[in-house]
């Protein structure tokens, strides 16, 4: 009964952000060059928090810390910007192709990484995102090295703010195709995994396989948010492979709260946030930038272990669901 | 002519150099409940171990149903029918107590790569999930978080979990490890009463001597990296080497 009332608040709430998500850009598209600013910021707040949620899938309900999930990012955001800009497919073709490399490279890397556990599974998905990283930046010919590649193309209808439902309809879709996974027999499986790796075995679960399995999904997720970051900005560059691009969804899954479902996302956006108001605050400021988020997550790590989310639920004397 | 379900031969194991088993041979009858028992550190669990996968034997052969298991990852021991519950309570500490059973249920459906409907709607699973809770007695606990049960109650969720996989064989290490008298004489009666009414296979692992002898068929003495004697409790009792090298001290 309880859980029942619970969900059916959840949905409600998951419905009125969603219809005011939808509002927000006609609103900020009232308040010229600064409202432009900020539907451009909270496009990429959906793929920050697309990204955080993909990873938060290993991370969180699957206890696999992985240091180079930017690599998915990356082979997304690579296979958008080099379809799109050197064999001219289609915006729509491009982005479908994202999530599908972003698999390939997961299922090649995580086919390694799963026979690994704690800190040296870590370790081996930060080499590996590494190395790509080396080879998209030293490849001059095929991705540009530290130019990256520029002139994306655009569709003419995709101005910023249909830009930016596109990406809400993405996010939504996403974030609804994990719930399920989550919830479903196979997220059992994976949670099962997370607390108790030999039990597991010992109820008949191929531990690696269904790890690589997760791997997979998480890594695909990733690739749509790198695919669509690069069709944001109109460029992908090797940034986005880069270990501090994997450390981001980390740390928005520690501030916003791992054992829940939008916890990384909202995670997510609060940093961005933050960082962009010490940036109109002062340019200065932005050098301070890893006082601030090293302060924010000693008040998490302290005070709110669960991140936001967990924070709220205690506040609320709800146990998680 | 009793069914031969389990038949151990020649097996021998050592870690670094020390040897744990020498060439121990035994046979297990389907439908037998039977107990090992033997000093600390004789290897008892780790017996289990090598049955289950857990460890790979050095030597000889485990014989489960017709087929050579030894080497076998664990995961596929389970699925061909081969359970346990552990000395250490291990479950699932932050799901449910029913969701810990229904994990294992799902496994046994073979589900595990359903993707798309939720496990709460599984009602085949939760169904059966109920009706091991109910064997177990933990039924009015389905929902409490597992982690934070009494210990007692804990041991009887790990049984549960491992009934949930529907085992032809079912090793218990220690199931009244750590419980209070009263508790362990209860445990012990449902030990039983499982045996008795599901038909599978057990064999259990004690400490406790009077446990052992009041429900075992057939006692194995595990000692000196040998079986050192097996039989009726009352022949166990009654065989001098064992009442020399392990009795002794406690008659």
């Amino acid at each position: 009964m309880t859980e029942n009332t619970l969900s059916k608040r959840n949905w409600i709430a998951g419905v009125i952000v969603v219809m005011a998500l939808a509002v927000l850009p006609f609103v900020l598209s009232k308040f010229g060059r600064t409202g432009e600013y900020w539907i451009w910021v909270t496009t990429e707040m959906l793929i920050n928090g697309l990204f955080a949620l993909s990873l938060n899938l290993i991370l969180g309900y699957g206890g696999m810390v992985s240091f180079g999930h930017a690599a998915f990012f990356g082979v997304g955001a690579y296979t958008v910007a080099l379809l799109m800009k050197k064999a001219g497919v289609s915006m729509v073709p491009a982005l479908a192709a994202a999530p599908v490399a972003a698999a390939i490279a997961a299922a090649v890397i995580g086919w390694f990484c799963v026979r690994l556990i704690g800190l040296y599974f870590a370790i081996l998905t930060l080499a590996f995102s590494q190395l790509l990283y080396m080879v998209v930046f030293q490849w001059y010919t095929f991705t540009g090295g530290d130019d990256g590649i520029h002139g994306i193309p655009r569709l003419a209808f995709l101005d910023p703010v249909n830009y930016y439902l596109l990406c809400l309809a993405i996010f939504v879709v996403c974030f609804l195709l994990m719930r399920m996974i989550v919830n479903s027999s196979f997220g059992l499986t994976i949670r099962s995994i997370r607390e108790n790796m030999e039990r597991a075995k010992f109820i008949g679960v191929n531990v690696r396989r269904f790890q690589w399995y997760n791997f997979i999904i998480a890594g695909s997720f990733a690739g749509l948010a790198g695919g669509l970051l690069t069709e944001l900005n109109r460029f992908a560059q090797t940034e986005f492979l880069h270990w501090s691009k994997s450390a981001e969804p980390i740390l928005a899954s520690l501030v916003g709260g791992m054992f829940s479902l939008a916890g990384p996302a909202i995670g997510a956006a609060v940093l961005m946030f933050l960082k962009i108001v010490l940036q109109q605050f002062h340019q200065a400021l932005v050098e301070i930038w890893a006082i601030v988020l090293g302060l924010v997550l000693l008040v998490v790590v302290l005070f709110a272990p669960d991140g936001m989310i967990g924070f709220f639920q205690r506040m609320h004397g709800k146990s998680d669901a | 002519m009793a069914e031969k379900i389990l038949r151990i031969e020649n097996l021998s194991k050592s870690f670094e150099g020390t040897q744990v088993f020498n060439n121990i041979s035994f046979v297990i009858e389907k439908g037998e409940l039977s107990s090992i028992i033997g000093p600390n550190g004789a290897g008892k669990t780790t017996l289990f171990n090598l049955i289950t996968g857990y460890h790979i034997p050095d030597q000889g052969r485990v014989i489960f149903k017709g087929q050579d298991i030894a080497g076998i990852q664990p995961h596929r021991i389970v699925r061909l029918g081969i359970a346990r519950a552990f000395q250490r309570t291990n479950i699932f500490p932050k799901m449910t107590v029913l969701e810990n059973v229904v994990a294992a249920v799902i496994s046994r459906q073979r589900r595990n790569l359903n993707l798309v409907s939720p496990f709460r709607n599984n009602k085949a699973a939760e169904e059966r999930a109920y009706e091991i809770l109910e064997n177990v007695e933990l039924a009015d606990m389905a929902h409490r978080q597992s982690g934070i049960l009494a210990h007692g109650n804990q041991k009887r969720l790990d049984i549960a979990v491992a009934l949930a996989l529907d085992p032809e064989l079912l090793l218990l290490d220690e199931p009244t490890a750590g419980m209070s008298p009263e508790e362990r004489k209860h445990t012990v009666q449902l030990v039983k009463r499982l045996w008795e009414t599901l038909h599978i296979t057990m064999v259990f692992i004690e400490h406790d001597m009077d446990i052992v002898f009041g429900i075992s068929q057939k006692v194995r003495v595990l000692c000196y990296r040998t079986i050192l004697a097996e039989g009726t409790p009352a022949e166990i009792s009654a065989n001098e080497q064992v009442i020399e090298a392990y009795l002794g001290e406690e008659v």
